[in-house]
C-alpha cells in the first residue's frame, strides 16, 4: 500500500478532547437463553490501538456490533467517541469493516465507496478524489470499475478496508481484518494499521490471530465465552506472566516449598523447574538462596511467555472450568 | 437526503440486477400481445354485431353488445396488469431487506450515519417509484388502445389507475414489513398465502351476492379484504373502468353481477379508507420492528 496517502487524516483526532473512544461499562447481551456477552466493561483511549483478542464464539463480534448500533444491549452502557452508538450521529466519525466483509455484488467498488461516502456526509467532489486515492492505498488501483462479484476475497476485503476509512474516521473498528489475505496481505493490512495509528485514529481490533495482534496493538483484552478474562498493555500481560526455569541437581520436596515462597511452579520435569515469578528481578536473590540451601544450580534462564501461551491458559481455564 | 441516497442506490441495484431492462421487454410484449388481441377480437365481434343486427335479433342492441365486448376485454387486460404489478410488488418488498440481513451487506450500510428509518423509506420510495412507473405506463398504454382501437371511454380513468396504483403500494408495503421480520423465504411464502387468502376473499364476496345472498359468506369475503385489502381494491378500480351506458345497459339486461373479479357497485367509503391507511399502517409497524431488530 502506498505511503504517500497517510498526511490526508485529520490531524485531530479526538486526542485532545479527553472523551475515550470506546467505553463500556457491565454490558451483557443474551440472544434468548445464550449469553454471548456476560459483564463487559472496556475503555479504549483515543489514539491507541486495541486488541480485542479471544477464540471464535467468544462474544467479539456481538461487542463490535453494539458499539455500532448493530445491536441492542440487554443491559449496561456503551458509548463510542463520548455518545451512544444508536444515534446515528455517533456513527458519523466511525469506521467499520464487518468480519464477513459482504458488500452489494451487483455493484462495482468504486461505486460502493461513493454510496458509503455519502451516507457518511461526504459530497460528490470530494469523493471523486477520494476514490481512486483510497483504491490505490489499499492495493485496488485501476480495479474500481468492477463488479465486487468478480473480486476475490482478498480483493474483497481490501475494498472493505477502503469502505471503513473512506470519511475519515477517528475510530476505526476492524472485525478480523486479515482473514481472508495472503501473507503479503496481512502485512499490508498491519501497515496500514500502523499508519492510521500514526495518524492519531483510535483502532478497535477484533482477531483470534494472535500474531497479528501482538504486531500491531498497544493494548489488548483476552476475553473467552463472553468475559473478559485479561486486559492491560500488552508488555505488562506477557510481564506479568514471566517464568524461570531452573537447572538442578535435584528437585526435592524442600526445594518445590523453597520455591514455592518465591514463586509459583508450574512445571517439573526430571531436575528442570519452570516458576512462575512476578519479576526478572528476583533472579539473583534466587540464585543465593537456592545455593546457599545446597543445591547445584547449572542454569536459570527466562523464559519470556508470549501471547499465545498466555491466551491458551486463560482460554482454557475457562473452557475446564 | 440520507433516503435519497439510499433511494438512488435501490434505483440503481434494480437497473444492474437487469430489473427494468426485463421489466420494460415483457412489458412491451404485454401490451403489444394485449393490442393485438383486442384489435382482433374488437374487429371480430364488430361484424357478428352488425350482421346480427342486421337479422334484427339479440336481446341488447347491437352498440350495447358492442360496449359489453370492448369493456370486458379491457377489463380482463386490467386484470392481468393488476396481477403482475402485484406480484412485482410482492416479489420487490420481500426482497427489499432481508436479503440485505442474511448476506451481510446491510451492517455496513447501516454502521453509517443512517438511522433504519431513514433506509427502509428510501428502500420503500425507490421500490415504489417503480411498481407505479408499471403500473401506470402498462394501465395507460391498455386504456390508450382501447380508446384508439374502440373509441372506448371509462367510466373514471383516473380512478381505474389509482386504485391500481394503490393496491401495488399495499402489496409492496404489506410485503416490505414482512421483509423487516421473516426470512426471506418464509415471508415469501406467507404473502403469496396472503395474497391468495385476498384473492379468494374476492371471489366469496361476490358468490355472496347472487341471489338468495348469503351473509357469511359476504362477511368472510370483507375479513380477508380487511386483512389485505389488494383485491378490494382492484374491485374498486374495476368498477370505475365500466361506462355508465355499460352499467345502465347491464342493470336492464338484470346482469348486475359480471364477471367474477370485477365489481359493478363502487367500493364501501370504509374499506377505501382503511386500504388508504393500510399502507401507511404497514410501513409504520416495519419502521417498529426494525428499530428494535439486531442485525
Amino acid at each position: 500500500m502506498s505511503q504517500t496517502a497517510s498526511a490526508d487524516q485529520t490531524a485531530s483526532a479526538g486526542t485532545s478532547t479527553g472523551v475515550p473512544a470506546v467505553a463500556t461499562s457491565g454490558l451483557r447481551k443474551a440472544f434468548g437463553s445464550r449469553v454471548a456477552l456476560h459483564d463487559l466493561t472496556l475503555r479504549v483511549e483515543p489514539g491507541e490501538v486495541f486488541g480485542f483478542l479471544g477464540p471464535n464464539g467468544a462474544g467479539k463480534t456481538t461487542a463490535m456490533k453494539i458499539l455500532l448500533g448493530l445491536v441492542r444491549p440487554s443491559g449496561g452502557e456503551a458509548l463510542v467517541l463520548g455518545r451512544p452508538p444508536t444515534e446515528p450521529a455517533a456513527r458519523r466519525r466511525i469506521g467499520y469493516l464487518p468480519e464477513h466483509f459482504r458488500f452489494q455484488e451487483w455493484a462495482t467498488g468504486a461505486e460502493l465507496l461513493g454510496f458509503h461516502g455519502r451516507l457518511s456526509g461526504m459530497g460528490a467532489a470530494e469523493l471523486a478524489g477520494r476514490i481512486p486515492e483510497l483504491l490505490d492505498r489499499v492495493g485496488l488501483a485501476g480495479r474500481g470499475g468492477e463488479r465486487v462479484r468478480r473480486y476475490s476475497k482478498g480483493m474483497t476485503q481490501r475494498l472493505g478496508l477502503a469502505l471503513a476509512i473512506i470519511h475519515r474516521p477517528d475510530l476505526v473498528l476492524l472485525d478480523e481484518p486479515t482473514s481472508a489475505l495472503d501473507p503479503v496481505g496481512r502485512r499490508e493490512v498491519r501497515e496500514l494499521v500502523r499508519e492510521l495509528a500514526a495518524d492519531g485514529v483510535t483502532v478497535f481490533l477484533n482477531s483470534h490471530l494472535l500474531t497479528e495482534v501482538e504486531a500491531v496493538c498497544d493494548r489488548v483484552a483476552i476475553v473467552s465465552q463472553g468475559r473478559v478474562l485479561a486486559s492491560g498493555p500488552l508488555d505488562d500481560l506477557a510481564g506479568a506472566a514471566t517464568q524461570l526455569r531452573l537447572l538442578l541437581d535435584r528437585a526435592d520436596r524442600d526445594l518445590l516449598a523453597l520455591l514455592g515462597r518465591r514463586g509459583r511452579v508450574v512445571g517439573v520435569e526430571g531436575t528442570t523447574v519452570t516458576l512462575a515469578v512476578e519479576t526478572l528481578d528476583v533472579a539473583p536473590d534466587l540464585a543465593r538462596l537456592l545455593v546457599g540451601a545446597g543445591y547445584q544450580l547449572y542454569g536459570m534462564v527466562p523464559v519470556q511467555r508470549s501471547l499465545e501461551d498466555i491466551f491458551v491458559d486463560l482460554v482454557g481455564e475457562v473452557q475446564e472450568g | 437526503m440520507n433516503v435519497l441516497v439510499v433511494a438512488r442506490w435501490t434505483v440503481l441495484e434494480a437497473r444492474r440486477r437487469r430489473l427494468l431492462a426485463a421489466g420494460v421487454v415483457l412489458s412491451v410484449a404485454f401490451v403489444a400481445l394485449f393490442a393485438l388481441g383486442y384489435g382482433l377480437l374488437y374487429h371480430d365481434q364488430q361484424q357478428a354485431v352488425l350482421e346480427a343486427e342486421a337479422l334484427g335479433s339479440g336481446a341488447l342492441s347491437a352498440r350495447e353488445e358492442l360496449l359489453a365486448v370492448s369493456t370486458l376485454l379491457l377489463v380482463l387486460g386490467l386484470y392481468g396488469v393488476q396481477f403482475l404489478g402485484a406480484l412485482l410488488g410482492l416479489f420487490l418488498g420481500v426482497a427489499s431487506v432481508s436479503p440485505e440481513i442474511d448476506s451481510g451487506a446491510l451492517h455496513a450500510v447501516l454502521a453509517r450515519p443512517l438511522s433504519r428509518v431513514e433506509y427502509l423509506l428510501g428502500r420503500f420510495l425507490a421500490l415504489a417509484g417503480l411498481v407505479a412507473a408499471y403500473v401506470l405506463l402498462m394501465s395507460g398504454a391498455l386504456l390508450l388502445t382501447a380508446r384508439v382501437v374502440a373509441g372506448f371511454t371509462p367510466g373514471d380513468a383516473r380512478r381505474v389507475v389509482g386504485l391500481m396504483l394503490l393496491e401495488v403500494l399495499i402489496l409492496l408495503a404489506v410485503s416490505l414489513l414482512g421483509s423487516t421480520v421473516l426470512p426471506t423465504l418464509a415471508n415469501g411464502v406467507v404473502m403469496l398465502a396472503l395474497f391468495g387468502v385476498a384473492w379468494l376473499g374476492g371471489i366469496l364476496g361476490f358468490v355472496a351476492t347472487i341471489p338468495p345472498g348469503n351473509e357469511l359468506l359476504a362477511n368472510i369475503g370483507t375479513a380477508a379484504g380487511l386483512l389485505l385489502p389488494a383485491d378490494a381494491v382492484w374491485r374498486g378500480a374495476s368498477y370505475h373502468v365500466l361506462p355508465p351506458s355499460f352499467l345502465a345497459a347491464t342493470a336492464l339486461a338484470g346482469e348486475v353481477d359480471g364477471p367474477p373479479f370485477i365489481a359493478t357497485a363502487p367500493m364501501a367509503p370504509a374499506m377505501l379508507a382503511w386500504a388508504l391507511a393500510y399502507p401507511a399502517a404497514c410501513l409504520g409497524v416495519a419502521v417498529a420492528a426494525f428499530r428494535r431488530r439486531d442485525l
